[in-house]
């Protein structure tokens, strides 16, 4: 397994930094893309941040009324060694189906 | 476990011999991660540098915790610039360094051709043999990733048809741990291209080689056709020569590993008993290695071919998008059609 870490994204506008409401994830949570981790507010507007990907929650920063700087560490996953490549998918490895059946006379001169 | 045993060389570098002792479960990106670190740790030359590889520790992991534990001074990352990448390369070699450049993606090689080209591959020759060139260039390469453009290209026949380059594709993690050892400790460069669709599945990593690292190596042993093929397409090739089995059809799968120079001994040797053959490879038709394979091959095997040589390859078009690659990368059924063609043959 490895790490990684998600940082506070930058969330528009110069905004620099954003103060965490509620966590709706705990560590050991497995999450799915896309899923709702937390909501933080912003001088601007209160948001809920997706999940960047699935995984299983590792750590979080930030308790409610703490405020996170844009870069730093907001929540750590643990994924699978094979999914921790930056660019693509990892190929399945399956059974290859086949519609081509070989036939032939081996005349063995 | 890797062990490290230390000595001093003549010049004064530490001189390390370090390996692996007994057989490990690694993936190919596992496998090359322990021989640089291994690398690293037995040449006090050795350094390591590329977009990323540093403290990201490279896209695809292969150079994960080698700065922690080696230093930014010997593995750091550079500018998104892959001719100063490989510039970079070449002065050091000319001082003395063992460098292992890295470029993240077969299609980011383009912008350093005319280092490698034009400097790399004939300063030897130019300088009448007093300025080797020992660097190994690792370049992630090959399609079946889903990635986007530039980062599934085949670019082995460019760099084959360059005099004074070595051309090698691993083909699994025991092929790439002894294969990548045995690029750095080369005087001449390297072309080291890396599977990348072979980089995650896991398998036994044996301590010694096991044959003659310089040549090609049979993969399977047939009798009645000889698939030849090399990366991502090795593997492919054995599960299509599980197939043909099912049919009555004993193929045999010869692994080039080594693209320049190609071991025709043993191409002959192979289809000079199996008397068939399909070449196999991810490259555009025209003018890819295929050509040179076939060519090889009925040279030293006109006399007792049954067939052409079949060629089953990418198609003569930019690569595509990953929704399309299982399309233009060789697939069983392509292949299997390629070796319906040769059985089917009959002279005329």
């Amino acid at each position: 397994m490895a790490e990684l870490t998600f940082p506070l994204p930058d969330l528009g506008e110069g905004l620099i930094e954003a103060t965490v409401l509620e966590w709706l994830v705990a560590p050991g949570d497995q999450v799915e893309r896309n899923q709702p981790l937390v909501e933080v507010e912003t001088s601007k507007s209160a948001v809920e941040l997706p999940s960047p990907q699935a995984g299983k929650v590792l750590r979080i920063h930030g308790e409610p009324g703490q405020s996170i700087s844009v870069g730093q560490p907001l929540i750590v996953f643990d994924v699978p060694d094979d999914s921790a490549g930056i660019v693509g998918t990892v190929p399945k490895d399956e059974a290859p189906k086949r519609r081509v059946r070989l036939s032939a006379v081996l005349d063995e001169d | 476990m890797t062990e490290t045993t230390y000595a001093q060389s003549a010049t004064g570098a530490e001189v390390h011999t370090t390996h692996i002792q007994e057989p490990r479960v690694l993936s190919m990106q596992q496998a090359l991660n322990t021989a640089l670190d291994e690398i690293l740790a037995s040449n006090t030359k050795a350094l390591v540098f590329g977009e990323d590889v540093g403290h990201l520790g490279g896209v695809f992991r292969v150079t994960d915790g080698l700065q922690a534990k080696h230093g930014s001074s010997r593995v750091f990352d550079t500018p998104l610039a892959e001719s100063g990448i490989l510039g970079l390369a070449a002065g050091l070699a000319m001082a003395g360094f063992t460098p292992l450049p890295e470029v993240q993606f077969d299609g980011f090689a383009y912008p350093a051709i005319n280092q490698i080209v034009c400097q790399i591959a004939r300063l030897n020759y130019r300088s009448r043999g007093t300025m080797p060139m020992p660097i190994t260039l690792r370049v992630p390469s090959f399609g079946g990733i889903r990635a986007p453009e530039h980062h599934g290209e085949s670019l082995e026949a460019l760099f084959a048809h360059v005099p004074g380059l070595k051309v090698v594709s691993p083909a699994d993690p025991h092929q790439a741990y002894h294969l990548l050892r045995y690029a750095a400790a080369s005087p001449d460069p390297v072309i080291f291209m890396e599977p990348k669709a072979r980089y995650w599945q896991k398998a036994p990593v044996e301590a010694a080689p096991g044959d003659d690292l310089a040549g090609a190596r049979i993969a399977r042993h047939g009798r009645h056709l000889t698939l030849v093929a090399w990366g991502a397409m090795v593997a492919r090739c054995l599960q299509v020569a599980e197939l043909a089995a099912e049919d009555g059809i004993d193929v045999e799968v010869l692994d080039l590993r080594w693209l320049s120079p190609i071991d025709g001994v043993t191409l002959a040797e192979s289809v000079g008993r199996t008397r068939r053959a399909v070449v196999v490879h991810e490259a555009p038709l025209t003018s890819g290695l295929g050509a040179e394979v076939a060519q090889l091959i009925t040279a030293s095997c006109f006399d007792t071919l049954r067939s052409p040589v079949e060629r089953v390859t990418g198609f003569d078009v930019p690569y595509p998008s990953g929704d399309l690659e299982d399309e233009y990368v060789p697939n069983v059924d392509r292949i299997l059609y390629g070796i319906q063609r040769v059985l089917e043959y009959k002279r005329g």
